[in-house]
């Protein structure tokens, strides 16, 4: 696919550089002369530019595009960026600064199909370092709901159950499971829950702890203790 | 004298429907606008003179739950 990354800092670069190793057409388009000749120097294809211009984004390729990524640290441009690639046909990103802002470009930003918060993204990071190897954050569904991964210790009170004995909290439900060293699939009520073994788990933030009780164990200094050893 | 000005406000709130709401019921405000950008709300106040600009802006628009701040400016033509 073409994609279009308007900013060359932080997060567009990276953007740009995954897009790139999955085999993605990727054009940068910065408009600080400095950034845009570092960028060029890593290997990056550039437009040197305004992305909140309607030309520049046409002689990036934005006809030919198919989506924008509007990720500078400029909510104004990215906005302006988004409005012209809607304009165009393509699917927009938008990078925002501070999470209120989220509720409300979801809301009136018709132009922008989905909205990026930086910050929220490394705090699931951080939350799943902090957490150790036994629970890991894969998405936040919404503000409330997330998706974990738990991999089931010999401290989980559940070991040794199969997953039809395990009552999760009403607000939670698996969604896949896996048998240690074995790729995730659908979780069957026979399934047996052993040391190693993975489960993934939608559950309201009301229910985490609870959730996570059941299945790694009452003691959380234990889990991360373990997790300290166990962790390269 | 009437003054017409403009005040740029920042929420901290995602609840931007009943923010706006509440600048509109603000006495002395003529318009209320959700925009792109870092201030979330344009305002365009009209009143009959400068001290009720400050009325507006600092009582009436800073007292309402979820807005951070505010930057006001006089319109001068």
């Amino acid at each position: 696919m073409r994609f279009i990354v308007i900013g060359a800092g932080r997060v567009g670069l990276r953007t740009a550089r995954v897009l790139h190793e999955e085999g993605h057409e990727v054009t940068v388009v910065e408009g600080d002369g400095e950034r845009a000749d570092r960028a060029r120097d890593a290997g990056f294809t550039v437009f040197e530019g305004d992305g909140s211009r309607e030309e520049t984004l046409v002689e990036a390729g934005v006809e030919a595009a198919d989506a924008v990524g509007a990720l500078t640290g400029d909510l104004n441009a990215n906005f302006a960026a988004c409005m012209i690639a809607d304009h165009y046909g393509c699917r927009t990103v938008m990078r925002i600064d501070e999470d209120y802002r989220e509720e409300i470009y979801t809301k009136y930003a018709d132009e922008v199909d989905e909205i990026i918060y930086p910050e929220r993204l490394g705090a699931i990071g951080a939350k799943n370092a902090l957490l150790g190897g036994n629970i890991r954050a894969i998405a936040d569904i919404a503000e409330h709901l997330q998706v974990l991964l738990f991999t089931i210790t010999a401290e989980s009170p559940m070991r040794g159950y199969t997953l039809s004995e395990v009552s999760l909290p009403a607000q939670a439900r698996i969604l896949a499971f896996g048998k240690d060293g074995e790729p995730m699939g659908i979780p069957l009520s026979d399934d047996s829950l052993e040391e190693g073994d993975r489960l993934a788990v939608l559950a309201d933030f009301d229910v985490l702890g609870d959730v996570r009780q059941l299945l790694v164990g009452e003691n959380a200094a234990a889990t991360l203790a373990s997790a300290a050893g166990t962790e390269r | 004298m009437t003054v017409t000005a403009y005040v740029m406000v920042k929420a901290s709130t995602g609840e931007a429907d009943r923010v706006k709401g509440a600048i509109r019921g603000v006495e002395g405000v003529e318009e209320a606008h959700i925009v792109a950008g870092d201030m979330d709300f344009v305002v365009k106040v009209r009143v009959d003179g400068p001290a009720q600009v400050k009325e507006v802006a600092a009582d009436g628009i800073q007292g309402i739950d979820g807005v951070e701040d505010t930057r006001t400016y006089i319109a001068m033509d």
